[in-house]
């Protein structure tokens, strides 16, 4: 009985929960011409979503982030989950001296928060040329990643036995092999936790885009959404809608896919 | 045992008879696996907060020199009407997302802890954290607009506050952000408060209800104090996070009208990045800082001291 009321409640909750995604769905799928019309709440099918996704993506010049965001969100990533792997196997296999000290300083600068360091960022990537550029962006976005990678892969390393390393090294691999050829491939699930999470803040990054890009072509894609809400006198709001639709595909799918991965990740990293 | 010194090359494998290898066997080659990580944080993030810190004595436009001021900034800083509201804004969105994300996440965490299927039912929640704050912010406008979703609800139903002005009038605009940030974020904590209630030990639950608590009684005595550890964590990180609040904000009012809806993170945004005073940028970079290291300590000791001791 107790259990029944828990699942009303549950589902009550949960309905009102994606209500917001539903009036975003409905009124992305308007016509201009039903928009301001039909009543919000009321959804009349999907005829104008083809043409507001299209001219979100043209006008509104979602296409063109798209391509950078999404080499941001991969490539970023990626380094950041073998670098901070890498520095998680110093401590842990290798037992670098003072090795926890060392890890409090890197995990340490996730306190900070961004504002502290966008205007050396910004007057640094000028003098060094990269500012406005991908590899700049690349950069910066891996260096963000590198922390929690490297917390997670440390927690994650100290629950390999001790004995497997000892058995590699006395089957005489290096280091270098140890770390690349079995300790990584034992790790598939905690580096598949880092990548998922990582990659999607990457891709919901606003602040950092702002920052450090310019043209259109390197300017992630959240920066060139919040420009289409902020001069919707120019497009109708379903075309706004429709915009915010496109850009949250790729992480919504991302995750409804890697669920586990995802809840694993934000998981592991508090902990 | 007779390996006293490190062999300068590393990369070879020690001799098989030294069981117990002294620490120092791989100190080049776990130098140089830690090196990226130290260096890229060093030179991307250290480096940048202590130049920060610089500024923020500085009189700096961006070109030119920045010319030393001392404590002027601060001084500006705090004479600034406009940072003050920025401050009491920033403030409410701390006390905000005490009640809302995290009170919200612990009921939902606790409804649906222990019924089958509990992962479906926390689900919806989850699902707003992986859209972006400005998407976020673009669909809760176009709820919120004056005459929108919203107050048309409102209205049908016959409730109060149909023609409220959500997003144009101060401080009910820093409000409903605070609930759009709640649409987003509840579902993590909820997640995170659901592996706490799975770790709480079976057994002190079922000696208490033989005793015949129940209900409420059971959770305020025995479920909550368990729960402490979690809860420093999520209750720090949620403060850290509503400090930090940007993207929603930008996405929503961008800290308008004029600046009634500002928090720290945005005030320090346009001093730098609109107003081209890097200084005074700096020295709200700089508050913003110390306030949200302070607030960190909470969960830090407990996440570096959990972590030594794995």
């Amino acid at each position: 009985m107790a259990d029944k009321v828990r699942k009303v409640t549950l589902v009550a909750l949960g309905l009102l929960w994606l209500t917001p995604v539903y009036l975003m769905l409905a009124n992305a799928a308007k016509t201009d011409a039903q928009y301001g019309v039909v009543p919000v709440w009321q959804a009349v099918g999907l005829s104008g979503l083809m043409e507001n996704m299209a001219n979100a993506w043209e006008r509104g010049r979602i296409s063109e982030g798209i391509a950078s965001t999404a080499l941001y969100s991969v490539a970023s990533p990626a380094l950041a989950v073998l670098v901070g792997a890498a520095a998680g196997f110093a401590i842990v296999a290798l037992r670098l001296r003072r090795g926890f000290l060392w890890f409090a300083v890197i995990f340490s600068s996730t306190v900070f928060p961004i504002q502290m360091v966008l205007m050396p960022l910004f007057i640094g990537y000028v003098e060094a040329g990269i500012y406005d550029t991908r590899m700049g962006m690349i950069l910066v976005y891996m260096v963000i990643s590198v922390p929690f990678s490297a917390f997670v892969m440390r927690n994650f390393f100290s629950g390999i036995a001790r004995h497997v390393f000892e058995a590699a090294v006395m089957d005489g691999a290096s280091t270098w092999r140890i770390f690349w050829r079995i300790y990584l491939p034992m790790s598939g699930s905690a580096l598949a936790a880092i990548f998922v999470l990582q990659a999607t803040f990457i891709w919901n990054d606003l602040l950092l885009g702002l920052t450090l890009t310019q043209s259109t072509e390197t300017r992630p894609v959240m920066t060139a959404l919040s420009a289409l809400q902020s001069t919707y006198g120019g497009s109708t709001m379903p075309t706004v809608l429709a915009g915010g639709l496109i850009v949250s595909i790729p992480t919504v799918a991302l995750f409804l896919l890697m669920q586990r991965s995802f809840t694993r990740g934000l998981s592991l990293g508090q902990f | 045992m007779t390996l006293t010194q490190s062999p300068p090359a590393t990369r070879e494998a020690p001799p098989a008879t030294a069981r117990r290898r002294p620490r120092h066997t791989y100190r080049w080659a776990s130098r140089g696996f830690v090196l990226p990580s130290l260096l890229v944080v060093a030179v991307m993030l250290y480096v940048p907060f202590l130049w920060t810190g610089y500024l923020s004595f500085t009189e700096f436009n961006g070109l030119g020199d920045p010319e030393w001021v001392g404590l002027e900034k601060y001084r500006e800083m705090f004479a600034d009407a406009g940072f003050l509201s920025s401050l009491g804004n920033t403030l409410l969105w701390v006390a905000g997302t005490l009640v809302l994300p995290v009170g919200l996440g612990l009921l939902i965490a606790v409804l649906a802890h222990g019924i089958k299927g509990s992962f479906w039912y926390r689900l919806p929640f989850l699902l707003p954290y992986a859209i972006s704050g400005v998407a976020v912010g673009v669909i809760w406008t176009f709820i919120l607009q004056t005459g929108g979703a919203l107050s048309q609800a409102l209205d049908f139903l016959n409730l109060p506050g149909a023609d409220l002005r959500w997003l144009l009038d101060a401080p009910l605009n820093t409000f409903v952000m605070i609930v759009a940030a709640t649409w987003q974020g509840a579902g993590v904590n909820a997640l995170l408060f659901g592996i706490g209630l799975q770790s709480i030990p079976k057994e002190p639950l079922e000696a208490a209800r033989l005793d015949g608590a129940s209900g409420w009684t059971l959770f305020r005595h025995i479920t909550w104090p368990m729960l402490t550890p979690l809860t420093t964590v999520v209750v720090g990180l949620s403060i850290v996070g509503s400090l930090k609040t940007f993207d929603i904000i930008w996405g929503m009012t961008k800290g308008g009208p004029g600046r009634s809806s500002e928090t720290l993170a945005l005030t320090m945004y346009k001093e730098t990045f609109v107003s081209n005073d890097y200084g005074l940028g700096a020295a709200v970079a700089i508050f913003l800082t110390v306030v949200t290291v302070a607030a960190s300590l909470i969960y830090l000791r407990r996440q570096l001291s959990d972590a030594k001791e794995l």
